[in-house]
């Protein structure tokens, strides 16, 4: 959504050229806005990128101009090009020295990741050429939400270059590939996974170190036990090798990592993650509680924390059985943080299982009809609180507290009555039901700020609201938008770090307002 | 890491309570009300009557357009008449009276001098606004803005900026570039380049480029010369009034000077915020210098913006006007001869307003920026030291409300780098800094100012947000 309206509000602008007779400039000529986006930089947004038609050169080519705006929404760089017509800019990175753009050509099937320097001209093109496999990835590009509203593939590894992570199908098997591409020289190569019992592995990126890429891999193997193994594997870019892959099966408990941190001034990696009794599977069992793992850049582990939802959350959190929270029910872990200090936060989410009055009558109105609508199930599943959890320098959960909002239903149909807690939470993710945002701090997260939506019905208000949770750096400050206005529409999107993007419509006027604002 | 403000629990408020109380329960009498600056009070009914009187002007001229190319004319004429109540929406003429009054003076001086104008119907009016510069903007309505008024040195200059505008409008420069853009694009050779344009599929971006370009440049072209005829026409006229005609070739000096951004900000920011409970950070003024964080050094097309320039280079004015200048200069005249004193008065007034002016039209941070300017030459004047606290006082009330991204400037790599660090500046605070600056900020000053008002207005809401 913000793509489109952003587009249009730019297009305008760039469509201010107009004569006034008969025949004027706006209409014989008009740019087409093909995509926007976000560029990225260490995961946080830097700018954006709009790419327009904006010729026809012949029957095979078009003219692009590819406008990029910096993190203050100012124009700094207007690129021209000829390509084929079927083009699409699918993703864009920064890493300070470079951008880059990972392009879909449909023309010639080829994935192009063009890198530019900062003066516009263009360095490097690294092609590949696209094919049933990777049509996964192009499903993924048009259904997949993210919660940052962030890039999905395409990665900065700091001014080493860039990285993407694509997702592979072959028939009924699953695999991935990493793709490095050097923004310094040209040199690129392919990492994919040799493991041959590999049947089904969904990667996915974690972050970087100065020579690592780290991804977590889900795995499954049908042939064997049809478990689905979660594991951490760390490619190092330099030499093209990967250096470790761990899954902790021997362990006594088994580790999904969600998020890695490195620790600045040190070759250390913190790992955070849910945790799991051995021989669980990660995807149908409940988990222990959280860990955080402290590794060195070879894979060695060198601490092992655990916080256990029976004994560590118990003791901030009511009742908290299988990782089930009372009144708030299973959480879902959208986000760690570290903090200075050696402090670290998760936000976690809400969910549960509920029965769907409309759902039961429907399905009673069927089986009386004698039949069976699986697309309606009897429960339902709804989101419910925010929880905050902090940890001290050892990693051991010190308080939790309870952000109430109201319980949102989410539209998961039939498949609320059969799937595991943990599938069901992957799919809410997958499809954005959850009301958790995103999370924007500065670099060293002394500051940082979690966003989450929420519906009100107040005396003064009713309606969607946006909301922030603050942490200044010893404490938490509530904040909320009331996201009805005069405008036709509003809508928060995220933004440079500390602030957020409100865009206003209105529809009367025919006028869409874009503005930065920095969140209390 | 811990910010320093985090500490500001109850026990610390305490203190800054029986502060705040001690301020305002003895006030010193250092301070003398009557010398702090208070913006001259708006008169609304006399803007509406002026706006009312402008609209009539504006119809009564669209019925008298011709009749070919009639809604080509009427579409141009309505956006010059937009832009004409925008100024009056925006509140920007200055209404004082005896600011108007002497202006009338300055005209009436020109008027009398050169009977050709004895029947002219043009009105000079003062904007409030900070932008250094003057121009006509049809119906006859003459603008003099205050952020230029204030950087001139004597009558004549300002008289030469009045003279040019009033060229502009005898010389009907508006009309004519409208009725050259018209017919230009209406003109067979326009249509039949559009309709070819129209007709082809491919590579119409570079054909519309290249028309648009030669029109654009063309009726810039037609712009510059513009300017060069009102600049010799400004001179004709001043040499028949009692001003110096030097001052043309003065005011075209400070001109040339007056985008040089002379102001240290980040000295500046840390001499004023760099309080001892509250310590001036070097994280605040951090900002990135890559492209994308609003700071970069952008290429220029030097050759394009030279053929888009609206005006000629002022060293170019200079050059053509001196010839002219030289034969008429007269020794002995004086370069204030209307009222020099008012017109020192009015400069230093206006400096103030501008300030105001960039504040009510919410502007906070060009607000902010010409008061920090001020106060290099006066640190200690009242009004700009409550000025600073009654803006970060805003900033803190619209970040809560989430308007603040309505009422303040983002960086750009086109501000000046002076400028652009304040904007950074904004953009690095938090919300309790807003108020904790503030509030250290006008501490430092409760002494002297307790016994001004409108200090201790800011005072206390600064005090109530750092409580907060």
């Amino acid at each position: 959504m913000i793509k489109q309206l952003i587009a249009a509000a730019l297009l305008f602008c760039t469509l201010g050229l107009h004569a006034q007779s008969k025949l004027s400039v706006e209409n014989v000529y008009a740019a087409y806005l093909r995509n926007s986006g976000t560029i990225m930089e260490n995961n946080q947004i830097k700018g954006y990128f709009f790419l327009y038609q904006s010729d026809k050169v012949n029957r095979s080519t078009n003219e692009y101009t590819l406008q990029i705006l910096d993190e203050n929404l100012n124009k700094v760089k207007d690129i021209k090009f000829q390509d084929s017509r079927k083009l699409s800019l699918l993703e864009a990175a920064y890493n300070g020295s470079s951008l880059s753009f990972l392009f879909k050509n449909e023309d010639n099937r080829t994935l192009d990741m063009k890198v530019y320097g900062i003066d516009g001209q263009l360095k490097y093109t690294y092609s590949r050429e696209y094919t049933k496999k990777t049509d996964a990835l192009m499903k993924r590009y048009e259904t997949m939400h993210t919660d940052e509203g962030t890039n999905q593939n395409v990665f900065d590894l700091g001014e080493q270059g860039y990285v993407s992570v694509l997702p592979l199908r072959d028939g009924r098997t699953y695999t991935y590939e990493v793709d490095y591409f050097s923004s310094a020289s040209k040199k690129q190569w392919t990492y994919i996974p040799s493991d041959d019992e590999e049947r089904f592995a969904n990667a996915e990126y974690l972050g970087s170190t100065d020579s690592l890429i780290i991804l977590e891999v889900m795995k499954r193997n049908k042939l064997m036990s049809g478990k689905t193994t979660s594991h951490l594997v760390g490619i190092n870019f330099v030499t093209k090798k990967k250096v470790f892959e761990l899954d902790w099966e021997n362990d006594k408990f088994l580790l999904v990592p969600s998020n890695i941190v490195t620790v600045k001034g040190s070759n250390k990696i913190l790992v955070m993650g849910s945790y799991f009794d051995k021989g669980d599977n990660v995807a149908k069992d409940h988990s222990k509680g959280l860990a955080v793992y402290e590794m060195d850049g070879k894979g060695h582990v060198l601490n092992k924390t655990y916080n256990s939802w029976a004994l560590d959350f118990a003791r901030h959190l009511p009742s908290t059985t299988k990782g089930k929270v009372d009144r708030v029910g299973f959480l879902y872990i959208h986000k760690m943080i570290q903090a200075p200090g050696g402090k670290m936060f998760a936000v976690g989410e809400g969910y549960k299982r509920k029965a769907s009055a409309g759902g039961i009558a429907l399905t009673a109105l069927n089986a009386a009809a004698g039949g069976y609508n699986g697309a309606v199930g009897v429960t339902k599943i709804v989101t419910t609180d925010l929880v905050v959890m902090e940890f001290n320098d050892k990693y051991k959960l010190t308080n939790a507290t309870i952000y109430e909002k109201r319980d949102n239903d989410a539209e998961v149909s039939g498949m609320s009555d059969y799937y595991s807690q943990h599938m069901i939470a992957m799919y809410l993710k997958a499809a954005g039901a959850f009301d958790y945002e995103f999370t924007t701090g500065d670099a060293g997260n002394s500051n940082f700020t979690i966003c989450y939506s929420d519906w009100v019905k107040g005396a003064d208000y009713k309606g969607k609201t946006f909301n922030t949770l603050r942490y200044n750096g010893t404490r938490f400050t509530q904040d909320k938008i009331e996201l009805k206005s005069k405008a036709s529409k509003m809508q928060v999107f995220p933004a440079k770090a500390g602030s957020v993007m409100i865009l206003e419509y209105f529809k009367k006027e025919k006028r869409l307002d874009l503005r930065l604002e920095k969140l209390g | 890491m811990p910010s320093c403000y985090a500490g500001l629990t109850t026990a610390l408020l305490r203190p800054l309570l029986f502060l705040a109380i001690l301020a305002c329960a003895h006030m010193p009498t250092g301070f003398a009300q009557s010398s702090a600056f208070s913006p001259a009070a708006e008169d609304p009914a006399l803007q509406q009557s002026l706006r009312s009187k402008y609209e009539q002007h504006y119809r009564a001229g669209i019925s008298r357009l011709p009749a070919t190319y009639k809604k080509d004319y009427e579409n141009i004429y309505r956006q010059r008449w937009d832009h004409i109540r925008t100024v009056f929406d925006k509140k920007e003429i200055y209404t004082a009276k005896a600011a108007q009054q002497y202006l009338d003076a300055l005209v009436a001086a020109i008027v009398k001098g050169n009977p050709i104008l004895q029947d002219s119907v043009f009105h000079c009016y003062f904007s409030r606004s900070g932008i250094p510069n003057a121009s006509y903007l049809g119906e006859g309505l003459i603008l003099f803005n205050m952020g230029l008024f204030c950087k001139l040195e004597n009558e004549s200059q300002a008289a030469f900026v009045i003279c040019h505008e009033i060229a502009h409008y005898f010389l009907q420069h508006s009309e004519h570039g409208i009725e050259r853009y018209v017919s230009t694009l209406n003109s067979e050779a326009v249509q039949k380049e559009l309709r070819r344009i129209r007709r082809s599929e491919y590579g119409k971006r570079a054909l519309v480029e290249k028309l648009v370009k030669g029109i654009t440049f063309g009726s810039r072209r037609h712009s510059r010369d513009h300017e060069s005829q009102a600049d010799s026409m400004a001179v004709e006229l001043m040499r028949n009034t009692p001003f110096d005609v030097t001052g043309a070739l003065a005011s075209l000096a400070i001109l040339d000077r007056i985008d040089t951004d002379t102001l240290n900000t980040a000295a500046c920011l840390e001499q004023l915020f760099n309080a001892k409970e509250y310590p001036f950070r070097k994280k605040w003024i951090a900002r990135e210098e890559g492209l994308l964080g609003g700071h970069a050094h952008l290429e220029r097309d030097s050759v394009l913006e030279d053929s888009l320039k609206t005006h000629p280079d002022c060293r170019l004015r200079i050059q053509l006007l001196e010839p002219l200048v030289n034969r008429y200069k007269t020794a002995g005249k004086a370069v204030s001869p209307v009222d020099g004193e008012k017109f020192a008065a009015l400069c230093h007034t206006f400096a103030y307003e501008i300030v105001e002016y960039a504040y009510v039209s919410d502007n906070y941070t060009r607000s902010l920026y010409h008061t920090i300017a001020l106060l290099q030459a006066h640190p200690e004047d009242p009004y700009l030291v409550t000025q600073v606290g009654r803006i970060l006082n805003s900033c803190y009330a619209a970040q809560q409300e989430h308007t603040l991204g309505k009422r303040i400037e983002l960086p750009s790599p086109g501000f000046s780098p002076g400028y652009n660090l304040l904007l950074q500046f904004i953009q690095n605070l938090y919300l309790e800094d807003f108020a904790a600056i503030s509030y250290y900020y006008l501490h430092r000053h409760a002494g002297r100012l307790g016994a001004y008002p409108a200090f201790t207005k800011a005072y206390n809401t600064s005090f109530h947000e750092i409580k907060q």
